[in-house]
């Protein structure tokens, strides 16, 4: 693995992983929270993550891939959602850059190139 | 691809089409070129055009490549609007406006501390964050709709072959049945000038991360006025210096106006004023000479910016034009193009900046491109229409306008055949703040006879783009000054004063609007 994948709920453990990874290329991938079952309760979250999840080889060496679940359906409809606020956030699936303007979200991320282009490209 | 060759039809020129090399020939006799179209330059006109073809089914490419300033600022996908022109420029101007308005708002009982302070690095960290955005934007966009791009530095081998440079030197050969040169153009330097490479250009102020402090502007450009309008108005000492007329082309007594209120704003206008020198101090702030030609002194002051806006070169030099046989004019450097955008070689077309006698314009780019693809893929016929477009120089009293000039309007139809109302109108909210209205105006040139079809609208005041953009499209169906008269305003706006305008420059009476 040239990456390292980072599982995160909560905006603490976000900024933990964030402090510790400081100075590396931080992908994020914004999803809906799966229930005890692995289930998640956001169809078109279930869609892109086979997508997204097939470029991850792409990953630049030595990046870091968060996976932040954002909260059940409840939680994330919320407009005080954290992650929804933190990150301006408008809708899940996103996928973005970390500190950068390179952000793909919902029908985009069910196109692998974009995918490919947002890990590959500066 | 068969039957993609369709565009050819609206070539209609007597020039000798070139004789391809033998290997184009070849390419071209087996149908098997790279791509159906390929476009150099991805600035407003070629993405536009690119991403039509594709849509229309075609393979398609676009070439960009940013060649970094001569002071070293490089910038992403986009072309001129988006890094270096419309996008952060309106956007540096809004900083100034709000400058303003947070002056205003005392006067409207909002409690500011003063003085109220503006902080560069803020402000551009903030613009140049929205522009990165939107390069992503568009590469997200090229890829959504299947066109390739290629980071890579376009140069004609022949009319159907591209050789493209990457950054580290990287060469590839491309070929295509149809090029589209939308190229753009770049800030000139002036030549005779010593010392003028330690100026900068409208390329580099727009990344500056930090304050350019006192800055002199060289040249009465639209860019040249903007940029000195809106480093005035976040409260840096701002020069401008005009060698002779500001705003050439546009009607010269709205153009000076808009100059009347840059020096009641605070801007110090050098008129009729040629640099002579530019030198670094050992302060490291940079001493300027120049002659007055009126007075015919030598005078001279220090900045820390000198900002050069004398005029922009097309991009044409290092396409290698000759290898595909695309004549341009050699005064202008520009791509000389037909009315359906064609070069004098049948499948090599241009748009945008690049071309002789087009307007300078990031929608006409668009709008030329979308067409141009949209007819070279056999789906219309209709060429682009330049008649009439609308445009706003973003000064900090703004200026808007379509249709003629007066000065045209009088050559073409004679002073006795054309009729001049104008206004001098005061906005509403100027009344509370006690600003000045000296140099609100409004302007619009009729035919003299019948119901006095209307040749062309100019307005001086606030907003005035989103003002113009409306009157446009009556202007553009052939809107009288009856009809005109006959539209209700919406009150209280300044557009209304548009609606209202009944005194003419003949009559010689008061033009200043009075009461509600
Ligand atoms: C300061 C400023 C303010 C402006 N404000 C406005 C405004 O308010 N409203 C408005 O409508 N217009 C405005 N403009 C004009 C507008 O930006 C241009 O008319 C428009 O960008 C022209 O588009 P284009 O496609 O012709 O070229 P461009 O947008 O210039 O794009 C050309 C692209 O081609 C690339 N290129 C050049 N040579 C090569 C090569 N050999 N190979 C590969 N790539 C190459 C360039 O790097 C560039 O990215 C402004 C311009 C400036 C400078």
């Amino acid at each position: 693995m040239v990456f390292v994948e980072i599982n995160v709920q909560s905006l603490d453990s976000f900024n933990r992983a964030l402090e510790e990874n400081k100075g590396k290329a931080i992908f994020v991938y914004f999803t809906g929270t799966k229930d005890a079952k692995g289930l998640s309760w956001c169809p078109d979250c279930v869609k892109a993550e086979p997508i997204v999840r097939a470029e991850l080889s792409k990953l630049p060496e030595g990046s870091i891939f968060i996976y932040c679940q954002t909260g059940d359906k409840s939680c994330w409809k919320d407009p005080n959602n954290v992650f929804r606020k933190s990150f301006k956030l408008s809708s899940i699936p996103t996928l973005l850059k970390y500190g950068t303007p390179q952000k793909l979200v919902e029908e985009e991320l069910l196109n692998s190139e974009l995918v490919q282009m947002l890990f590959t490209e500066d | 691809m068969r039957g993609w060759g369709r565009g050819r039809c609206s070539v209609l020129n007597g020039l000798p089409e070139i004789i391809p090399t033998f290997n184009s020939f070849l390419l071209q006799f087996e149908g098997k070129y790279d791509y159906d179209l390929l476009v150099i330059g991805g600035g407003s006109g070629g993405l536009a055009c690119s991403k039509e073809a594709a849509q229309l089914g075609r393979k398609v490419a676009v070439l960009d490549y940013v060649e970094p300033s001569p002071k070293g600022t490089r910038w992403g996908l986009g072309g001129t609007c988006v890094n270096v022109g419309c996008i952060p420029k309106k956007l540096m101007h809004q900083a100034a406006l709000l400058g303003t308005a947070v002056k205003d708002a005392t006067k409207y009982g909002w409690d500011i501390p003063s003085p109220v302070r503006h902080d560069w690095a803020t402000m551009a960290q903030a613009i140049q964050n929205h522009v990165k955005s939107l390069n992503w934007g568009h590469r997200v966009q090229l890829q959504d709709k299947k066109v390739t791009y290629l980071n890579l530095k376009g140069s004609f081998v022949d009319n159907h072959t591209i050789q493209g440079v990457s950054k580290t030197g990287k060469k590839t050969v491309l070929t295509a049945e149809n090029i589209v040169i939308a190229t753009g153009g770049r800030p000139k330097y002036p030549p005779q000038v010593p010392g003028a490479e330690l100026g900068i250009s409208s390329d580099d102020i727009f990344w500056f991360k930090d304050s350019p402090g006192k800055t002199l502007v060289v040249g009465g450009s639209y860019v040249g006025l903007e940029c000195a309008g809106f480093l005035t108005g976040i409260g840096l000492n701002t020069s401008l210096m005009v060698r002779s007329i500001p705003l050439r082309g546009f009607d010269q007594q709205m153009a000076q106006l808009v100059t009347d209120h840059m020096v009641s704003h605070g801007t110090r206008l050098l008129w009729k004023c040629v640099p002579r020198s530019v030198e670094r101090e050992t302060s490291g702030r940079l001493h300027v000479t120049w002659s007055d030609q009126q007075s015919g002194r030598v005078e001279g002051d220090t900045f820390d910016t000198v900002m050069w806006a004398v005029g922009r070169t097309a991009e044409t030099k290092e396409l290698s034009l000759e290898r595909a046989g695309v004549p341009v004019n050699p005064k202008t450097g520009k791509i000389i193009v037909g009315a359906g955008e064609e070069s004098s070689v049948p499948n090599i077309y241009a748009i945008g900046d690049v071309t002789e006698g087009r307007p300078e314009l990031t929608p006409t780019a668009i709008r030329a491109g979308k067409l141009l693809a949209r007819r070279l893929c056999g789906q219309v016929t209709e060429l682009m229409d330049y008649d009439k477009v609308p445009t706003t120089v973003f000064t900090p009293l703004e200026y808007g306008c379509v249709g003629l000039s007066e000065e045209k309007a009088v050559s073409s139809f004679g002073q006795d055949n054309i009729e001049v109302y104008h206004a001098y109108y005061k906005p509403l909210e100027f009344s509370v703040t006690e600003r000045g209205a000296n140099q609100c105006y409004i302007k619009m040139l009729c035919l003299r006879e019948g119901d006095q079809r209307i040749l062309g609208l100019h307005f001086i005041g606030p907003n005035a783009g989103e003002v113009i953009q409306g009157f446009a499209l009556a202007i553009k169906c052939e809107a009288t000054y009856s009809q005109l008269v006959a539209t209700v305003g919406i009150h209280p706006t300044c557009a209304e004063d548009v609606n209202k305008l009944n005194i003419t420059k003949r009559s010689r009476l008061d033009p200043t609007v009075t009461g509600c």
